[in-house]
């Protein structure tokens, strides 16, 4: 490993969301570095996942000791009430950590060279997925998800670039309609697995997700 | 009379941030408590201290990072206080505590049970940055040191956290 890969992967490691530009001019160079980068980003997703601890095991909120503080006890009590929406609010949890993913890859929607079927192929073989892309893909890359390698597509529509995720091992029982943090989108079940489409502050149209659908084979 | 800044904190825009931001605090002070029942008195002190000092808040902004670091000194507080034993994270995982469990998801509590297994000195600035937002220069702030040692300790952590998640760990990380 050159001194170059080796200072890109203590900055990519150290604070992979905000990389010095000598670092950013690196990965432009060096395939395996911007793996490794692509990976910390999805490590980073998954992290965040792990660090977000469900509170339901936690007292909702402590009572305030009235005696010490009079007026905590109306921030707990304003805290219980907002905790209770907190805690009762819709749980999507494949649908929360494919926007983190996505949102932590966020470079892939600058790409606009549509990829040739050999490139596309080999990422795809990577993760053991078929899909006959008859649209142009212009960004694809194999990324860790759940322990596992997953085609992460980007293809260039007409509303702006539309996120493809081929979930091979991720079941989901129903269609699952999601909007989150500026992303729509939509969880399909696909046998075993499942596809996620998504796109920014833009509905997908379901025709466009009934096609990237009939392209899946696991 | 001065007019009051835009942003500045009045009590009742002030309940509905900390109603925003506790889940989060709830959680930076397990990571750094690696127990609930501690955890949950740092936050109580952290919001009785907010309270008395939200007039030092100037921007709402702000406030996430304000707050954190108020974790961070009631934490170390607590302890000095009470001088409570430090936490072994082979009991823990013993305990098999509730707050890492994940809805069936094996990899995610797998990979917070190693993000326990830490040593203090990384996991610290791996939650403040990843859960806390915090960038390397305000950490190094918060934590008296430099921007460098930080980044190392950050890129240390998630080398670590790579063999969990299945990667291959970066050479000549230690």
């Amino acid at each position: 490993m050159s001194n170059d890969c080796a200072h890109a992967r203590i900055a990519i490691g150290g604070e992979p969301h905000a990389l010095p530009t000598e670092v950013t001019a690196h990965l432009a160079t060096c395939a395996a570095c911007r793996q490794f980068h692509a990976e910390t980003l999805s490590l980073d997703g998954r992290l965040r996942a792990a660090l977000e601890l469900p509170l339901s095991n936690f007292r909702k909120a402590a009572p305030a000791p009235a005696r010490r503080f009079a007026m905590a006890a109306s921030v707990a009590l304003a805290l219980l009430v907002g905790g209770s929406f907190w805690l009762f609010r819709p749980q999507t949890a494949l649908a929360d950590e494919v926007v983190d993913h996505v949102r932590h890859e966020s470079g892939s929607w600058s790409a606009h060279e549509v990829l040739s079927a050999t490139e596309l192929a080999g990422v795809l073989r990577q993760a053991g997925v078929t899909f006959d892309a008859s649209m142009p893909v212009v960004y694809a890359m194999a990324c860790p998800f759940h322990g596992r390698l997953v085609p992460h597509l980007v293809v260039q529509t007409a509303s702006g670039p539309m996120t493809v995720m081929l979930l091979a091992h991720e079941k989901v029982s129903e269609r699952q309609e999601f909007s989150e943090g500026g992303f729509q989108g939509v969880l399909l079940p696909a046998g075993e697995g499942s596809v996620a489409v998504l796109m920014q502050n833009a509905r997908v149209p379901d025709a466009v997700a009934a096609q990237v659908l009939s392209q899946v084979r696991w | 009379m001065n007019p009051r800044p835009r942003g500045t904190t009045a009590g009742a825009p002030f309940a509905r941030l900390l109603e925003m931001l506790r889940p989060d605090l709830v959680r930076f002070a397990f990571w750094l408590a690696r127990d609930r029942a501690v955890a949950e008195d740092v936050v109580q002190e952290t919001l009785i201290r907010a309270w008395k000092s939200r007039e030092e808040l100037k921007d709402q902004a702000a406030a996430r990072p304000w707050l954190f670091t108020i974790i961070r000194r009631e934490h170390a507080r607590l302890y000095e206080r009470k001088r409570l034993p430090t936490v072994d994270v082979e009991t823990v995982e013993a305990l098999g505590d509730p707050a890492l469990a994940s809805d069936g998801d094996a990899g995610l509590e797998d990979l917070r049970r190693a993000i326990m297994q830490l040593p203090d000195e990384y996991r610290e600035p791996l939650v403040m940055q990843v859960l806390g937002g915090f960038t390397t220069g305000e950490i190094a702030a918060d934590l008296g040191l430099t921007q460098a040692a930080v980044l190392t300790r950050l890129f240390r952590a998630r080398n670590r956290l790579r063999v969990i998640y299945g990667l291959e760990p970066a050479e000549n990380a230690e």
